[in-house]
């Protein structure tokens, strides 16, 4: 559709009008110049070559030969079969693709799968050393203070279980319009921070003991403790004095952070003590390029 | 009659065979369907209006799909290969329109 700018405002300007009125516009200044591509689109779609040879040779059947006849045929057939060919294309890979997309899906799933029974065969032949070491260690005193140093080191590393009184911490995302009421991993951060400048001996998250090698941190939609994927709610366990941990914990960064959260964005913040928490253990904790000085 | 009977042919051909098609050439497989649809409609308008020729339509049917398929190889080298496939369909299918409008008015005075 053409229009044409007048004194009084956008007029639309009809295909015939154009036309007849193209010789004059060439004069002045054309308003479509800039769309001059478009306009040769539209007002040229057929080849001119069909009217230039028709021009030249007026009678219908002396234009054609047999040769060019043929070779028109040809053309024709080859077109059906372009047709013909893409359609399948497309009807025959869209399977194909859905298939291979299953295919991944199960090759991710075997791969969790192995995954989880490797990680069970660390964990089981993590808990035979520590039954070796503990009994290769024999009765004297020498043995038994090296077994309680041992036991000490575990649990202040995350090596070893614990069991102690504590806070409970329940996190959430806040609800209504998803992005920025989410639960990020400097939320997480700026709370486990909190919890060990409080006091706090021993921290989980969601059953995901924080050890010296701990990292809290963003991967992909999920955060990652001790690389597994946590989801929400997320729920802080920190073994601490429960008589002053929820009252230092308020002192620190971390409170005034997770209560502005809760009350701007809504998210869930419920902390409660509790008089017995059991934290899990991180088996096969080891340092590898550091030696022991 | 020629290109109805030629298309019924080509169709039942493709569907007998089944070629396959290389996967170097797939990405021009549209490309060329679009070309050919131009082609098609270009021609028949051009038989409505009494100057169709058959040498004309072979040659601007096999030129019309080799320059598109060289824009779309041109951006695939230079990494611009799905833009410039988006522009020669809009350029083609703009025709196509153009051309399937004058062919209903012919037809149906509509």
């Amino acid at each position: 559709m053409l229009y044409s700018r007048t004194g009084g405002g956008i007029v639309k300007v009809t295909g015939v009008d154009a036309h007849a009125s193209a010789d004059g516009r060439r004069a002045r200044h054309a308003p479509d110049a800039s769309m001059d591509l478009l306009k040769q689109i539209i007002e040229q779609p057929v080849d001119p070559d069909y009217a230039a040879v028709a021009a030249r040779q007026p009678d219908r059947r002396k234009r054609d030969t047999n040769r060019s006849r043929l070779a028109f045929a040809v053309i024709i057939v080859v077109i059906g079969v372009l047709f013909t060919v893409a359609a399948l294309q497309t009807t025959r890979s869209r399977p194909a693709a859905a298939k291979e997309r299953d295919q991944l899906v199960a090759r991710i799933k075997s791969a969790q799968t192995s995954r989880d029974a490797m990680r069970q065969q660390a964990d089981s032949l993590a808990a035979e050393n520590a039954r070796l070491r503990s009994n290769g260690l024999g009765d004297d005193a020498e043995d038994q203070q090296l077994r309680q140093q041992l036991a000490g080191l575990e649990s202040v590393t995350g090596a070893g279980a614990v069991t102690g009184p504590g806070l409970k911490i329940v996190v959430d995302d806040g609800t209504g319009a998803a992005g920025d009421n989410q639960v990020l991993d400097v939320d997480l951060q700026v709370l486990v921070n909190g919890l060990w400048q409080a006091g706090a001996e021993a921290i989980q998250i969601n059953g995901q003991r924080l050890t010296a090698l701990s990292a809290i941190r963003e991967a992909g939609q999920a955060i990652t403790v001790n690389y597994r994927s946590l989801t929400g709610p997320y729920e802080v366990d920190a073994i601490g004095d429960p008589d002053t941990l929820q009252a230092r914990l308020l002192e620190t960064s971390a409170g005034p952070w997770w209560n502005s959260l809760k009350d701007e964005q809504g998210m869930r913040y419920d902390v409660s003590t509790s008089s017995e928490l059991h934290l899990a253990a991180v088996p096969g904790l080891t340092v590898r390029s550091g030696r022991t000085r | 009659m020629i290109p109805i009977l030629g298309l019924i042919a080509g169709i039942i051909l493709g569907l007998v065979l089944q070629p396959g098609v290389p996967d170097f050439l797939q990405p021009y497989l549209p490309i060329a369907i679009v070309a050919a649809m131009d082609a098609l409609f270009g021609a028949f308008r051009a038989y409505l209006e009494g100057t169709f020729t058959d040498r004309v339509f072979v040659v601007s049917f096999i030129s019309n799909v080799l320059i598109a398929a060289a824009i779309v190889y041109v951006g695939d080298q230079i990494g611009v290969g799905s833009q410039l496939s988006t522009g020669v369909v809009v350029v083609l299918g703009i025709r196509i329109f153009t051309n399937a409008a004058a062919i209903r008015r012919a037809l149906f005075h509509a």
